[in-house]
């Protein structure tokens, strides 16, 4: 298994504690760069930016922020950060406006007064809050927010305002569905179906997902035909929840899970179709499904892994999974199951990954690990030219010109020695030592 | 330097960088900044930058060049309004500062080594010892079609439970003689007392005398009266013809002990160092690192650097055995490293033929590191110091190549300072005046122990194989850049080529084929020399 050590990284303070989803990579201020969004369990949102290790924004909301996400949530064409706490509160922050202020006066400190530091919405939703997901997961070209809780619900919420065009602070969260389901709710992720169309996975322990179905949608084709699902609450949720339990060895039925959904294969119209995603398991499982519940690959590793991201670090289209374990080690697979491990020297608080802007004033793939020592590490370059290990014949074996030349030199292509030679006396010339 | 200048918003200069690619630079208007941006043509990629001298940030990869760092407004418009040419240099400098590797894999060790710690056994393996007696090969596996890294341990035999490896080194045998050698070094501390050993692994069988797994197993146990310090390897060679190589192991006895093959017997033993190497006796102190370089005229160079800070170098004919000069220099702290190189001298301006001088690299745990030039000729009258390498605690282990293919070697310096240093010698004018300046440094994780550059994958480009206390770096050259490299340089071969031959076939119709080969032998040494 090849193994690389990454060393470019930069590490910002961060010295409260925080739960494992109250992380994100996002375009916090609509500047087409992405900032690192981080809440903390005394309720303090934070947003770095750049390599500055002090947070470029600090904003307080109540409770213990439990997930952070940054989305168009109220589908304005603008993304707003989305902070929630356990105890159900829901808060909004606009940072657009900020950093425009921000840049105006950037000689001098800010002082921000009390009102420019408090969320321009907030709303009570119901407690016990897990995992956040701002997705369009209904196929209607509009954002949801979807909520996962601990006690093993899940909520879907639209924004809807009175009319088109009115003040964002008048609009406000409407429940559109609640499920329930028979195990721990770990991870949120959208994928595309067989038919194409977006569908709604959340992890299960044991290695499982289940596929929640969007009623309503139903209900507008189907409104008057049958007698619909039933009334809410009672039976209907379990009747939407969709339960998969993929085969394999696994140790432990109740192990949690981890599921990312609609990696991205490169090329646009297989995209379009069967969605790929990868699930996770705390026991050390991995494995790459499509939509079509086909196995790709599975992948047993003897570490404890507790998140998991997709990543683009070759830069081709197609998004690698990268899975993090407690211990620090991380796997980066693509979709041929060849694996690339990184040994992050800590153990891990929290882990993302993603584009983020750090150095060179654009995005780049970042790998982003939460210690337990008050700070956060951002490996910034962590771009590979390929996955696997390869030599320079192969790669000039692929370039037409190279045979031809070898040709025209009276080299046989096919004779390595003679080749390997060649390409030394090319490089090197007579001077060997 | 400056290639070529052109006016007004698009273009500025171009300027040819070494290796294969050109570049233009321009200035434009970005947001309240003005921004200096280039274009190398060689990748056909355009790339902004807003300039500032205090902090550049350079670094290839997978064939992107970039460049970028902030800088205020002023400062940038104040530089571009005058881009003189030392500010080209400057800025050619920093471009050229770029990182040319890429780490292929990293194989984490169970314990620390050292930096007698890593060698090289045959043509594409490394064998690297743990302090806790582990040894580990490295090498690269061909398996379906696919190129693997693998580190796999060797069990070499009669190395105690309780024993910490001091030294590896391994050599192939001189021809006639056929087969790998290897040898550790190791004290085992059963305790009461600590007992140094000098193992020897060689395999006499016919057939299995380069196999790594079976030579493992045929091992001389050698015990020492002294605690071993650097296992080295020299070829000597006889007046009646013919030669051989021998250990050198180095020892806190202030001595420098010689162990040969006795061919008879089948097995190695110790003999007087004097007799082969009269230069390694009477040493002032115990030698931490010892070197030595053939040269012209049936003569060899050694160095030696001591535990007391003294560096000796010694002009020995080889056969007659008879030290022609030596030197000796003194620093203020123990010497980590000595290394003899040749060097193609650059003030071959008026003559083609550019002249070969031999160079000393001496390396201290606290001073800066040195270069004596042409040592052959002026011993160690000629110094250069290499700016700032004392900045990253001690300079630990040194190589000299050829990085960037322009037939121009480089000075690798790894400190335990975790950084990787790379140094170019700048020809400045005359080659007395020559610099030597520092062009990228990396940074990794734990101190640099050890680096050998060789070719691990079998294809005519080496690697740069870094050993770190924590375990063993393979960089490997960025493919997509290097394999441009070898088609451009390929394509100038054949155009050569066929001007010849058309040539030829002008000339004379009946040129034969026996001509071809020499030929292109010609040709492939000016186009190596381009």
């Amino acid at each position: 298994m090849r193994s690389l050590n990454y060393v470019q990284r930069v590490s910002l303070d961060f010295t409260g504690t925080l739960f494992p989803h109250a992380i994100c990579l996002g375009d916090a201020d609509n500047d087409t760069l992405n900032e690192l969004v981080v809440g903390d369990t005394s309720g303090k949102l934070l947003v770095y930016k750049n390599d500055d290790s002090k947070p470029w924004m600090t904003r307080t909301c109540v409770g213990m922020l439990t997930c952070v996400a940054v989305g168009d949530v109220c589908n304005r064409g603008k993304n707003l950060v989305v902070a929630v706490g356990a105890e159900g509160w829901f808060h909004l922050f606009d940072l657009t406006a900020a950093a425009a202020g921000k840049c105006d006066s950037s000689s001098q400190h800010e002082f921000l007064s009390a009102d420019d530091q408090k969320p321009f919405f907030t709303q009570h939703i119901p407690a016990n809050t897990k995992v956040i997901l701002i997705s369009d997961i209904d196929g209607d070209g509009r954002c949801e927010l979807v909520v996962g809780y601990t006690d093993r619900v899940v909520r879907a919420f639209r924004w809807e305002e009175p009319s088109e065009g009115t003040d964002l602070g008048s609009g406000q969260l409407v429940l559109l569905k609640k499920w329930l389901l028979e195990g721990q709710v770990d991870s949120l992720s959208v994928n595309p179906g067989p038919e194409g169309l977006p569908e709604l996975m959340v992890s299960q322990p044991g290695c499982g997902y289940a596929i929640l179905l969007c009623s309503w949608t139903q209900q507008d084709s189907s409104s008057s035909g049958e007698d619909g699902p039933a009334t809410p609450g009672s039976e209907g949720p379990s009747r939407d929840v969709v339960l998969h339990l993929t085969t394999g060895r696994i140790h432990n039925k109740n192990v949690s899970t981890h599921l990312i959904g609609s990696i991205s294969k490169g090329s646009k119209e297989e995209s379009s179709k069967c969605g790929l995603f990868a699930l996770c398991t705390l026991d050390g499982t991995l494995k790459l499904m499509d939509s079509s519940q086909q196995l790709l690959w599975s992948v047993q590793v003897d570490h404890q892994l507790f998140a998991l991201q997709k990543l683009d670090v070759t830069g081709d289209g197609r998004e690698e999974v990268v899975a993090c374990a407690w211990d620090g080690q991380t796997y980066i697979i693509d979709h041929n199951r060849t694996v690339v491990r990184f040994q992050f020297d800590e153990n891990v608080n929290a882990f993302c990954a993603g584009q983020y802007t750090c150095k060179e004033g654009k995005n780049s793939p970042c790998l982003v690990y939460v210690s337990f020592s008050h700070k956060i590490h951002i490996y910034w370059k962590v771009e590979l030219e390929r996955m696997e290990s390869t030599n320079l014949l192969k790669v000039l074996e692929e370039k037409a010109e190279f045979k031809s030349h070898l040709k025209a030199l009276g080299v046989d292509a096919e004779d390595a020695a003679a080749v390997r030679t060649l390409v030394a006396d090319l490089l090197y010339g007579g001077s060997q030592t | 330097m400056i290639h070529e200048i052109k006016t007004s918003d698009k273009p500025k200069r171009t300027i040819p960088l070494p290796g294969c690619f050109d570049l233009s630079l321009y200035v434009f208007k970005h947001d309240r900044q003005c921004c200096l941006g280039y274009y190398i043509q060689c990748w056909q990629r355009v790339a902004q930058t807003n300039l500032n001298h205090s902090s550049v940030l350079c670094q290839v990869h997978g064939g992107s060049f970039q460049s970028w760092t902030t800088a205020s407004a002023s400062e940038s418009t104040r530089l571009s309004s005058r881009l003189n040419s030392r500010f080209l240099v400057f800025f050619c400098r920093m471009l050229r500062e770029s990182y040319p590797f890429v780490e292929d894999s990293f194989s984490r060790f169970p314990s620390q080594s050292n930096i007698y710690g890593l060698c090289q056994a045959g043509e594409q393996e490394l064998l690297a010892a743990t302090l806790k007696g582990k040894v580990v090969c490295f090498r690269y596996q061909e398996l379906q079609q696919k190129t693997r890294p693998v580190a796999k341990e060797v069990q070499f035999t009669y190395i105690p439970v309780d024993a910490e490896i001091v030294s590896i080194d391994a050599f192939n045998k001189s021809p006639p003689n056929k087969g790998l050698v290897v040898g550790i070094t190791f004290i085992k501390d059963s305790g009461d007392k600590a007992t140094p050993f000098l193992n020897i692994y060689c395999d006499y069988e016919p057939g299995s005398e380069f196999n790594l797994d079976s030579i493992a197993q045929s091992c001389l146990n050698l015990e020492l009266q002294f605690t071993p310090f650097q296992l080295y390897h020299a070829e000597v060679q006889f007046d009646e013809g013919g030669s051989e190589t021998v250990f050198l192991l180095s020892g806190h006895d202030q001595r420098i002990h010689l162990y040969k093959e006795n061919a008879s017997l089948h097995q190695f033993e110790e003999q007087p160092v004097e007799r082969l190497f009269p230069e390694l006796q009477q040493l002032p102190s115990n030698v931490l690192w010892l070197d030595m370089l053939s040269i012209a005229g049936g003569r060899r160079l050694s160095a030696f650097g001591c535990q007391n800070g003294c560096v000796g170098l010694a002009l020995v004919t080889q056969t007659g055995r008879e030290v022609l000069q030596s030197w000796r220099v003194q620093f203020d702290s123990p010497i980590s490293t000595v290394l003899l190189f040749p060097l193609t001298s650059h003030c071959s301006g008026e003559k083609k033929e550019a002249t070969e001088g031999y160079n000393l690299l001496v390396t201290s745990t606290i001073e800066m590191a040195v270069v004596y030039r042409d040592v052959q000729d002026c011993g160690l009258s000629r110094s250069m110091c290499l700016p700032e390498s004392d900045q990253w605690d001690a300079v630990l282990c040194a190589l000299v190549i050829d990085l960037d293919f322009d037939g121009q070697k480089e000075v690798l310096l790894g400190t335990y300072g975790q950084e990787l240093l790379c140094y170019k010698f700048q020809a400045a004018g005359s080659g007395l005046g020559s610099q030597i300046e520092l062009q990228w440094r990396r940074s990794f994780k734990s101190p640099v122990l050890s680096v050998i550059y060789l070719d691990l994958t079998g294809d005519g480009l080496r690697e740069l194989a870094v050993l770190t206390l924590k375990g063993l770096h393979i960089l490997q050259h960025s493919l997509t850049v290097s394999a441009d490299l070898v088609l451009e340089r390929l394509l100038q071969r054949v155009s050569a080529l066929t001007a010849v031959l058309e040539l030829e076939t002008d000339k004379a119709q009946d040129a034969e084929e026996k001509d071809a080969p020499a030929q292109k032998q010609e040709f492939s040494a000016q186009g190596s020399s381009d």
